[in-house]
């Protein structure tokens, strides 16, 4: 087996993980769809590392899981603040437009 | 380089599964399944980074993607409802076919790059990780990477913070604890024990009756004040002893046990009453 | 100093230069104390606290920034600086893009500090469910969200590092250190908090969405070349490409051009525009103000270095594709924006169409590059694109300051509440009989905007224009001239809405039947008729509109007075936005320095 097949399937995952975004409308797992296209991007610099024996490009995917981690927590914290106002019925744009 | 028949017969396994995992995303109804397949490709690509000589990061893509990232997804799945969706914002506005069309030439396009391209002859990473895999690691990163890894710092913080600003609700009314309920019930004038049980001396359903002081004089506050309002207490015009005969007979007759039962809810109703007042 | 390739074998300390790092040490370092300030000092003391070490962090880095240039630079010996271990590279381009971004930055830090009476444009509490009570005894109690100042702060922090930096990655952090501040400050709005928290969203899943590009764009990148330092990749710019990597040439083009994709998101360019009006009109204005000025040069920063790196590779030719490209935005964005633009009734939204167009103004710049011969650095759009972007900036940040200003008011005298911003250009009628001051210095900007002589924005899109040319780009010169001429349209429509159109008169002239209809529903719920009366000007109340259905209350308009600073930076921004029309000579001797070295 070729290196590159790791390759394919990482352009495969990023595709899919694209098309998630794109499709599913909601947020949550259209973030996930990011995710993906994060790890997919990974998966190629762990591979492109092999190829080069350099080991930059793990460090490269060790930093990007570091900053996934902190979108992620950006993300979710913005998704939970929409979800809770949503949730209130109480919603109103009188009350919203004062002050 | 041609890989070893064990990774390729592993990486055979490994990528439809992780094909079939990803598309779960795409195509799954509820939002934890999409999760849960999504854990599913992320374990496996643990394995798959392990294959490839990185096993410190096939370590932390555990502990941070599976073990932090998607749990924090699951938890947030959890506290939004897992059945509520977000869908309600308009986020991305687009056709499902084109969605699809458009991921599928991104796909063909990505591919075909990637096959046209002439990569050099694969190096491998014996020689890097010669010194055990973590070890050479950390060299690129302490040298090459030093400022990024303190600039990541800062973004962590920034993280933090966005998090907390759009979380964290600061405490605006004073908190009201026992002491305070306390206090404020006596500055009020209240009572500062719990009011007296009614029907000391019950003739027939002691809740109605009020209770005596040492005197021997009802007690008005006694008498719960619902039952006050309604005008159906009774007065102590009965003599204390025939009282407490009637009450001796009840006893007899087996009575006592509702009589009792009827007393205590009259002063837990008295009780609440009380307290409801003291909020007030 | 010669920046070392990476995944060297044995472990090379990296050599820190702390004179050329300050710069970044005192904006992120202001920032990380900014949050021991929320953490540590009294409620009452945090706001003056935290606003005087951003201005003086901004200032101050500047100010060191201009030291740098003057004093530091020895540009015989350097193409450019790399710094710790070719993580940094600092050129004379760098220096003075960084410069322009701090100055823009400082004013809109002004404009965002405004908490005058009725003009502050954040939430008392970002966590607060809108519409709680929660919320209101928040707004009662006078609360303020203070970390805006330290979100700010890492946000101008992330967008210094991203035109400098020296290696993708870098350049990947910075991107999401600009980036994640901004996503939470646009959820932030005073008013109408659900369309700021939709904004806010949207804009964090189009942004994550880009981001994910841009990385994959770096993965490719790295298979091409082993290494993701830009000195390395492109062997400085010097050496014929080595034999091994020519067949990896798909993977760089699909890389680079999946580069610009993460970054041209960033810029607000078409087809990754689709953020741009959502987001601009949900954001608390002053935010996108700072938003538009100063993440657009970060981000055109980034582009050019990413071009200029890329384009004239030696032994690949990547000029081609790239310039396709990068035409190919341009001209979309520019058609876009100028006729989008033109139907607009929101004045957000019309500024931000206005900013598509913009992106694509500087493309046309951008696209000017020309191949490396091999022998010199003339790269003329570096500062074309600076002076553009710097008279973009100050126009934009007042522009917004201004739009900030002028409110929607229910009740009246005494009992008149401020509502939030009025942005449909109706309202915008007789502003210059009753706010002089607000009303020319927005018609400045906007006459900049469009590109009329005596003003910055026409220097900036001559000498943009001129590159193309010079690159041999005259049709996409003359495509640009035209777009501009539609874009001078909308903005001259509103300069006559402001000055000579009557307000009580204009009342009765646009769709007489729906008029009526509107204002017997107006006669049932609100008894506020025609208009708030500005202190001082009794006769100036302003007539209601009615005739768009995107209006949500029925009230007046009133015009604020703001801060003391968000006066200033209104001032200094128009009179900036004059002087470069007037004698843009000396800046532009200076830019001059940034065009024969690497960006």
């Amino acid at each position: 087996m070729e290196v590159g097949n790791y390759l394919y399937l990482a352009m495969i995952l990023f595709a899919i993980g694209a098309t998630t975004v794109m499709l599913r409308r909601s947020a949550i797992i259209a973030f996930m769809g990011v995710e993906l296209m994060l790890n997919a991007a990974n998966l190629a610099f762990v591979t492109f590392a092999r190829i080069h024996g350099d080991l930059s490009g793990q460090v490269i995917a060790f930093f990007v899981m570091v900053v996934a981690a902190a979108e992620v927590v950006v993300g979710l914290a913005i998704i939970v603040a929409i979800f809770r106002t949503r949730k209130s019925a109480s919603v109103d744009d009188v009350n919203l437009l004062k002050g | 380089m041609m890989t070893s028949t064990g990774e390729a017969v592993l990486f055979w396994v490994l990528a439809p599964a992780m094909v079939l995992g990803a598309l779960g995303l795409v195509f799954a109804r509820k939002a934890v399944y999409a999760a849960l397949s999504m854990i599913f490709v992320m374990v496996c690509l643990a394995m798959v980074y392990v294959m490839q000589q990185a096993e410190f990061l096939g370590i932390v893509q555990v502990v941070v993607y599976t073990g932090a990232v998607m749990m924090l997804f699951v938890f947030v799945l959890m506290l939004v409802g897992v059945d509520a969706s977000t869908s309600a914002v308009e986020t991305i506005k687009g056709q499902r076919w084109i969605g699809i069309l458009m991921g599928v030439g991104l796909g063909t396009l990505l591919v075909t790059v990637t096959a046209r391209a002439a990569l050099p002859e694969t190096v491998g990473l014996d020689e890097a990780n010669s010194e055990t895999n973590p070890a050479g690691l950390a060299r690129v990163l302490m040298s090459d990477f030093v400022l990024d890894l303190e600039i990541v710092a800062t973004l962590l913080v920034t993280a933090a913070l966005a998090a907390l600003v759009l979380t964290h609700r600061r405490r605006l009314t004073p908190k009201i604890g026992q002491p305070e309920r306390a206090a404020a019930r006596m500055l009020a004038g209240d009572h500062p024990v719990n009011l007296p049980a009614p029907g000391v001396y019950a003739r027939h359903n002691a809740m109605d009756v009020p209770a005596l002081d040492p005197e021997g004089n009802p007690i008005e506050a006694s008498v719960s004040r619902v039952l006050r309002i309604r005008g159906q207490e009774h007065s102590l015009d009965t003599d204390v002893t025939t009282l407490v005969a009637t009450r001796d007979a009840a006893e007899l007759t087996g009575d006592h046990g509702t009589d009792t039962a009827a007393e205590r809810g009259g002063q837990n109703d008295d009780t609440d009453a009380a307290t409801t007042e003291g909020e007030a | 100093m010669t920046p070392l390739i990476a995944a060297a074998p044995q472990f090379v300390q990296p050599e820190i230069w702390w004179t050329w790092l300050a710069p970044y040490l005192l904006v992120l370092g202001a920032a990380v104390v900014g949050v021991l300030v929320e953490a540590f000092v009294a409620p009452r003391a945090r706001r003056s606290t935290q606003l005087t070490l951003a201005l003086v962090a901004l200032l101050g880095a500047a100010g060191w920034n201009v030291w740098l240039w003057v004093d530091q630079f020895a540009p015989t010996e350097f193409k450019a600086i790399a710094l710790v271990n070719g993580s940094l590279m600092v050129s004379y381009f760098t220096l003075a893009l960084q410069t322009v971004i701090l100055v823009v930055a400082a004013l809109a830090l002004l404009v965002v500090a405004d908490r005058s009476r009725g003009a502050d444009d954040f939430a008392p509490t970002a966590a607060a469910i809108p519409g709680s009570d929660y919320e209101e005894l928040a707004r009662t109690k006078g609360l303020q969200q203070t970390e805006i100042y330290p979100l700010f702060l890492f946000a101008v922090g992330g967008m210094m590092l991203f035109p400098a930096a020296g290696n993708l990655l870098t350049m990947f952090i910075a991107l999401e250190i600009l980036s994640l501040p901004l996503y939470v400050m646009s959820g932030m709005a005073r008013h109408r908090r659900l369309l700021s928290q939709e904004a806010s969203l949207k804009y964090f899943l189009l942004g994550a969405f880009s981001s994910a590009f841009f990385l994959m764009g770096m993965a490719l990148v790295y298979g091409y070349a082993g290494t993701i330092n830009l000195w390395a990749i492109t062997n400085g710019h010097a050496l014929q490409v080595p034999e091994a990597l020519v067949g990896g040439r798909p993977l760089l083009v699909m890389g680079v051009v999946m580069l610009l994709v993460g970054v041209l998101f960033k810029v607000g360019a078409v087809p990754f525009h689709q953020w741009t009006p959502d987001v601009y009109q949900g954001a608390p204005t002053s935010i996108t103000g700072f938003m538009a000025a100063c993440t657009k040069a970060a981000a055109f920063g980034a582009v050019i270095r990413i071009v200029v790196w890329f384009a004239p590779f030696i032994g690949l030719d990547l000029h081609e594709e790239i310039q396709v490209t990068i035409v190919i935005v341009a001209i979309a964005s520019m058609l876009l924006g100028s006729v989008l633009g033109v139907v607009q009734h929101d004045v957000k939204r019309l500024l931000a169409y206005s900013s598509i167009a913009h992106a694509g103004f500087v493309l046309v710049a951008v696209a000017g590059v020309l191949p490396y011969d091999g022998q010199t650095f003339v790269f003329p759009m570096n500062s074309a694109v600076i002076f553009y972007l710097l008279a973009y900036g100050l126009a934009t940040v007042g522009a917004f300051a201004v739009v900030r200003l002028v409110r929607e008011s229910q009740g009246r005298g005494a009992d008149a509440v401020t509502l939030g911003e009025a942005t449909h250009l109706s309202q915008w009628a007789g502003l210059g009989r009753r706010s002089p001051f607000l009303a020319v210095a927005f018609s400045v900007f906007l006459l900049s905007f469009a590109g009329i002589p005596l003003t910055a924005g026409f220097i900036g899109k001559f000498t943009a224009f001129k590159v193309a040319v010079d690159g041999g780009l005259w049709w996409l010169a003359v495509l640009a001239v035209l777009c501009s001429a539609i874009a001078v349209f909308f903005y001259v429509r509103i300069i006559v809405l402001m000055f000579f159109v009557d307000p009580a008169a204009d009342d009765t002239e646009p769709e007489p039947a729906r008029e009526v209809v509107a204002v017997g529903a107006l006669g049932a719920t609100s008894d506020a008729p025609v208009g708030t009366p500005l202190a001082g000007e009794p006769e100036a109340g302003v007539g209601l509109r009615l005739s768009d259905e995107l209006r949500r209350t029925s009230g007046g308009v009133t015009v604020l007075k703001g801060s003391v600073g968000s006066r200033v930076a209104i001032a200094v921004a128009m009179v900036g936005t004059l002087l470069l029309g007037v004698l843009p000579g000396p800046v532009l001797d200076l830019l001059e320095k940034t065009v024969n070295f690497l960006p």
